[in-house]
């Protein structure tokens, strides 16, 4: 091929990627089917209508696709002008849940209520963060090694991180806003060292953590709080099988009794027992019906679809394109990987949900709006700087 | 903010200059992002093969463990549905043990606290307290400690009775909720502690204990049913049941109203001596009766003393007090219950006394070593090998006809006997007798006994002597009650059993037991002169005492040293049947040491079984045949059973007055025999032995002293008292091996290996035995079959 042609066609070419694109779709259609089959147990008890929770989740969905097509299409750099909009706006939804227009769900206030139309607005908290980071990382460049940067991306990821601690009581997405900062920080500083005493540091803490939470419940041993200890029922599942680890154990169960190849789809047992099962404790049932295979299989399309972001961020065209895509992926690999790890019982109990595949409309509408930036960011990559992992192709 | 301070601190700089360095700084950060993307990629990808290491764990090394869990978990959505245990009936369809439905209730916390009424917890808890009295803040406080739990039992068998209230509430009040009932099977005995050794008792868990329930255990237990709840099409839950199988019925030939004739007369002597002679202590050591269908083998009852409560087996407090109780160890606890569960017919075994002597007669009138003509002289005492044997009667019976060596239960006569026919012949008989081996009756717990009988080799003559008159070996009740029938019916050897039909659980047959001949043992002539010899014992003999008024019957008392000899121990017994000379029923009384101070007695025996006969055959339709005297009439009339059948009275009076008159005769030549031999004590009334000085009754010249022994401290097979205890400890049967054995008592011969080869001895003489007294092998092959068949559950 000679050289002209080539040149030629690096002007006309668009990249695009469509592997990424077709594990999206096959993940969010394999969450539909899995969701169905785990939660129409539960909808006909409680609703008398077995798609119940599909026919939710089907709407969100299709919204989400609307959606994500404005992503693909939308040029990315628009999300860099709105971003500090945006970031104040998903704050002020935070702030709304303390409103009227909050509402209480098993306990929880974590939700807002449009006429019908709910809304979990840390979910809309984790996209605004992402992409503010992003322009604020690409804006500052190389400064980020300065104090004053530090203290700014500080405040930045700090805010909304106890907001929603606070707000929502939700340790858990307070959890993975600040794990998607880091991350995003991590990707956009030169040193390591930093972020391995960091580490060292957060393991330390967890360490002390875990001791104090152990020593606490020796000493309120008979009173009520005991039971309440989540680190101590983490550690000792099989004692608190009847409240605290009810749900832990009943997962393990439904892991344990799925076999190599489960019971098959729709056969599982275990989603009578627990309650909620289509939400944090979605990947159990798949293990179930599908086995451990149909779980790795799960596993194995997340780490592709973190691959492919990889790849994207790797080869965008600009700072600000790759820290963007850099924090979906952070995002998605820390969420997978803390839900498996919680239904796993390797570490203690989060409400943590499965992207694509457990319940929650907001969480799949923003999801895919992600994944459309990244596929964006994708587009605008041109085809002659394409990088492989394997080498670079001149 | 940064850009601008780079312009101030480096005004020089061109455009070009800071767009190339912007661009190099932008192309640093970019390559580091790269490094960085792909370092967290890398532990993105640790963390994912950990996790999935983990998942791969618990499904290989927890997976068993945690499907177990699963299934168990799904109690509520897949239960059991318990069969029902089969009833057991007796012959006109009395419920001797039946299974009756009852209920636990089951509280399911999860359901109340889930439920979307307001009120489930309050309405439930109240309906609660109002049909079971359940102490509701207790169970108020147990599901709000435990939200998520579906299985919490609060009360155990409760009666449908007690069940039905509720129900009807919670259909009116759709707010109660989180309660259901798990089924469940308990054993009831309507009679209590009637036949209570017989039918044995179950628990809950359908297991049998002893008797009918356990050695019918398989029959009378169906399988369980089980409901399955699975997930439909439309993902509700579905049910589907497979019902359970209900036991089969077991249908006996025992008869309530027998039964309850038996025991009642049982538990009236027991009582009447209770405490008599040695001190706080029951009526009798021990105490059996069965009444068997001689022409059949079917046991119409079969009764030990003491009974037990069949519903409450493990408590003995009807027969101790509760200090009592209280101070006994759980392991003597349970060794006292074992003695009072086992069935002293068919568990215990003993000397079988002079009611032997009808074998032993009969085996040389079968055999024709005996004529029938034979006479013998009874100078009351005989010297066999050294050893002096006495008859009952010090004084001597004189001359004796075959007869009346029956009659007057003369033992120097049965020596005599013994000795003209050999011990081969007596031996031979006493197998075919089945003496020695097992009936195979259908009860669990029948004592072996072939340790216990002489083996033709090794016995000497004076074993022959004092086996000829029952003493020296060992046989179980029903031993001897199947083999007098044999007797008396004809000469057929029937298989005592108890149960006849079985049914399924919707009344159709499934098995009748007929009734099964074992072997021919003796001719029918034979038997013939046998009743009519043990009639003659019953008009004029020593059996006098067991008539009911109004009948002529057939017996043979019996009154066995028990060992060690010479400390006044018996066991006392009484063989009866009616009619005479069809017989119907055969009723074997055993009284084992009545608590009293002079033992031996056959009269004990005779009266409980004359007592039974009177209310007894007018049951069966046996009606009187002889004329009342005034003093029975009376006697009757006290116990209000005289209007049964007396219409049937005085048809063969004629024959009556003759048969009285001359057994008067016989009795006023012994006495004069005695008296012109024996002088009379003047102080005390008694007679004198003039060769011994040993002090006799007048009546009867048996010794006043009841510690004196006839047998000369002739012991035969010893019957280790503690055997009897080993038994109980195992319903199977104990090993024999297990027995050390005393052997053979004073003579010295054959001990210890002697008695093991004799074990394997009688086998094979049994075979011989039936083969020859048959004399058609088609009757052995049938004892052959009866053993096979039955080998599975009775032959241990």
């Amino acid at each position: 091929m000679g050289r002209k042609n080539r040149n030629r066609k690096v002007k006309t070419e668009n990249f695009f990627d469509y592997t990424l694109l077709f594990v999206v779709l096959f993940l969010l259609l394999f969450g539909l089917i899995v969701l169905y089959s785990v939660s129409s147990y539960e909808a006909n008890i409680k609703f008398g209508d077995g798609a119940y929770y599909l026919k939710n989740q089907m709407k969100a969905t299709v919204l989400g696709l609307v959606v994500f097509v404005i992503a693909i299409f939308v040029d990315y750099h628009v999300w860099e002008k709105l971003s500090i909009i945006a970031y104040v706006v998903s704050l002020c939804f935070v702030l709304l849940i303390l409103t009227p227009l909050g509402r209480t769900y098993n306990g929880a206030r974590r939700w807002l209520d449009f006429g019908g139309i709910s809304l979990q607005p840390v979910e809309i908290v984790k996209v605004a963060l992402i992409m503010f980071l992003a322009a604020f990382i690409a804006a500052i460049g190389t400064k980020i090694k300065d104090k004053k940067a530090i203290f700014w991306s500080a405040a930045i990821m700090g805010v909304p991180a106890a907001m929603i601690f606070f707000i929502t009581r939700n340790a858990s997405s307070a959890i993975i806003i600040a794990g998607i900062a880091t991350v995003m920080f991590f990707m956009a500083d030169p040193k390591y060292l930093r972020y391995v005493g960091l580490a060292i540091a957060a393991a330390l803490f967890l360490t002390v953590y875990v001791f104090y939470s152990i020593y606490k419940a020796q000493s309120a041993e008979g009173t009520g709080d005991f039971r309440k200890n989540r680190i101590v029922a983490w550690l000792n599942p099989d004692d608190y099988a009847s409240d605290t680890s009810f749900q832990t154990i009943q997962g393990m169960y439904a892991i344990g009794s799925g076999g190599v190849f489960g019971k098959g789809l729709g056969e599982s047992v275990q989603k009578m027992k627990l309650p909620e099962a289509q939400n944090d404790m979605v990947f159990c049932i798949i293990c179930e019906e599908l086995g451990v295979f149909g779980g790795l299989c799960v596993m194995a399309l997340f780490l592709l679809l973190i691959y492919r972001c990889m790849v994207i961020a790797s080869n965008a065209p600009d700072t600000y394109g790759a820290l963007l895509v850099s924090g979906v992926m952070g995002h998605f690999a820390l969420q997978v990987l803390m839900n498996i790890a919680v239904v796993t019982n390797s570490m203690p109990n989060t409400g943590v949900t499965l992207p694509f595949i457990s319940y929650g409309g907001t969480s799949v509408l923003f999801l895919l709006a992600e994944v459309g930036i990244v596929l964006n960011v994708s587009k605008n990559i041109k085809t002659k700087e394409v990088v492989v992992y394997e080498g670079r192709r001149a | 903010m940064s850009q601008k301070k780079i312009r101030r601190a480096q005004p020089a700089q061109t455009t070009e200059q800071r767009r190339r360095k912007l661009h190099r700084e932008r192309r640093e950060l970019f390559r580091s992002l790269q490094g960085k993307l792909l370092s967290f990629f890398v532990i993105v990808v640790i963390a994912f093969v950990c996790l999935a290491a983990r998942i791969v764990f618990i499904s290989k090394e927890k997976g068993d463990a945690y499907t177990k869990q699963v299934l168990a978990q799904q109690r509520y959505d897949s239960r059991t549905l318990p069969y029902k245990r089969g009833e057991i009936l007796d012959c006109n369809g009395m419920q001797l043990a039946y299974s009756e439905k009852v209920y636990n209730l089951v509280i399911d916390s999860n359901e109340i606290t889930e439920s979307r009424k307001e009120d489930a917890l309050t309405a439930t808890m109240s309906a609660l307290q109002r049909c079971f009295g359940v102490d509701t803040a207790e169970l108020t406080q147990y599901i709000q400690n435990n939200p998520q739990n579906q299985y919490h039992v609060i009360q155990k068998r409760i009666p449908y009775e007690v069940v039905e209230p509720f129900l009807k509430e919670k259909e009116e009040n759709s707010s109660i909720c989180g309660v259901w009932f798990e089924e469940e099977y308990k054993r009831r005995y309507p009679y209590k502690t009637l036949a209570s050794s017989v039918i044995g008792f179950a628990g809950t868990d359908n297991n049998g204990n002893c008797g009918l329930e356990l050695f019918y255990d398989d029959t009378l237990n169906g399988s369980n049913g089980r409901e399955y709840g699975y997930l439909s099409e439309e993902s509700t839950l579905e049910r589907t049941t497979i019902a359970a199988k209900d036991g089969n019925v077991l249908v006996t030939s025992l008869d309530v109203n027998l039964q309850a004739i038996v025991e009642k007369y049982m538990e009236e002597f027991a009582l009447a001596h209770r405490g008599e002679y040695r001190e706080g202590e029951d009526g009798v050591k021990n105490m059996g009766v069965i009444m068997m269908n001689p022409k059949t083998g079917e046991i119409l009852a079969m009764a030990d003393y003491p009974n037990f409560d069949l519903n409450d087996p493990e408590n003995p407090a009807p027969f101790m007090n509760a200090a009592e109780i209280e101070g006994m160890e759980q392991k003597e606890r349970y060794k006292y219950l074992n003695g009072l569960w086992r069935n002293f017919c068919i568990s215990d075994t003993y000397e079988p006394g002079s009611v032997a002597k009808s074998m032993t007669v009969a085996a040389g009138l079968d055999s024709g070593k005996l004529q029938g003509n034979e006479s013998y002289f009874c100078g009351g005492k005989m010297t066999v090998s050294g050893h002096t044997i006495k008859c009952h009667n010090h004084a001597g019976h004189g001359m004796v006809n075959l007869s009346q060596s029956l009659e007057q239960s003369c033992n120097c006569a049965l020596m005599q006997i013994g000795e003209q026919q050999g011990k081969e012949n007596l031996m031979k008989y006493l197998y075919s007798f089945n003496i020695g081996l097992k009936t195979n009756i259908d009860l669990s717990g029948e004592a072996r006994t072939n340790t216990l009988v002489y083996n033709v080799d090794n016995m000497v003559a004076s074993d022959l002597a004092i086996s000829t008159f029952g003493q020296g070996y060992n046989v179980t009740m029903i031993q001897m009650v199947s083999a007098f029938s044999s007797i008396i019916n004809g000469g057929k050897y029937y298989q005592p059993h108890l149960v006849t039909e079985i049914r399924d659980s919707l009344g159709t047959t499934i098995k009748k037991i007929e009734p099964r001949v074992l072997k021919q043992t003796i001719s029918a002539t034979t038997s013939d002169t046998m009743r009519e010899y043990l009639t003659n014992v019953c008009l004029k003999g020593t059996g006098k005492t067991a008539v009911p008024a109004g009948y002529v019957i057939g017996g043979k008392t019996g009154t066995a040293e028990k060992q060690p000899r010479g400390h006044g121990n018996y066991v006392m017994s009484f063989m009866g049947f009616a009619p005479v000379d069809d017989p119907q029923v055969v009723v074997y009384c055993v009284i084992d040491e009545p608590n009293v101070a002079d033992q031996p007695h056959s009269t004990f025996a005779q009266e409980v079984v004359k007592n039974i006969l009177t209310e007894a055959l007018p049951y069966l339709h046996i009606y009187r045949t002889e004329e009342l005297t005034e003093e029975q009439i009376k006697e009757l009339e006290e116990k209000n059973l005289l209007a049964a059948s007396q219409n049937e009275a005085g048809q063969v009076e004629e024959t009556d007055t003759l048969e009285t008159t001359e057994t008067e005769g016989e009795q006023e030549t012994q006495e004069e025999d005695a008296e012109s031999r024996f002088t009379i004590d003047a102080n005390t009334g008694y007679a004198v032995d003039p060769d011994t000085g040993e002090l006799l009754h007048p009546d009867t010249y048996t010794p006043v002293d009841p510690t004196s022994s006839d047998l000369d401290g002739l012991v035969g097979i010893e019957n280790d008292p503690e055997q009897a205890v080993d038994q109980s400890d195992l319903p199977v049967d104990y090993s024999p091996q297990e027995k050390t054995h005393s052997g053979f008592g004073s003579d010295g011969a054959g001990v210890g290996a002697g008695a093991a080869i004799g074990g394997s001895g009688i086998n094979i003489t049994y075979d011989n035995a039936g083969a020859s007294s048959s004399g058609t092998t088609g009757q052995t092959s049938t004892a052959n079959n009866t053993n096979t068949d039955f080998g599975a559950g009775a032959d241990f």
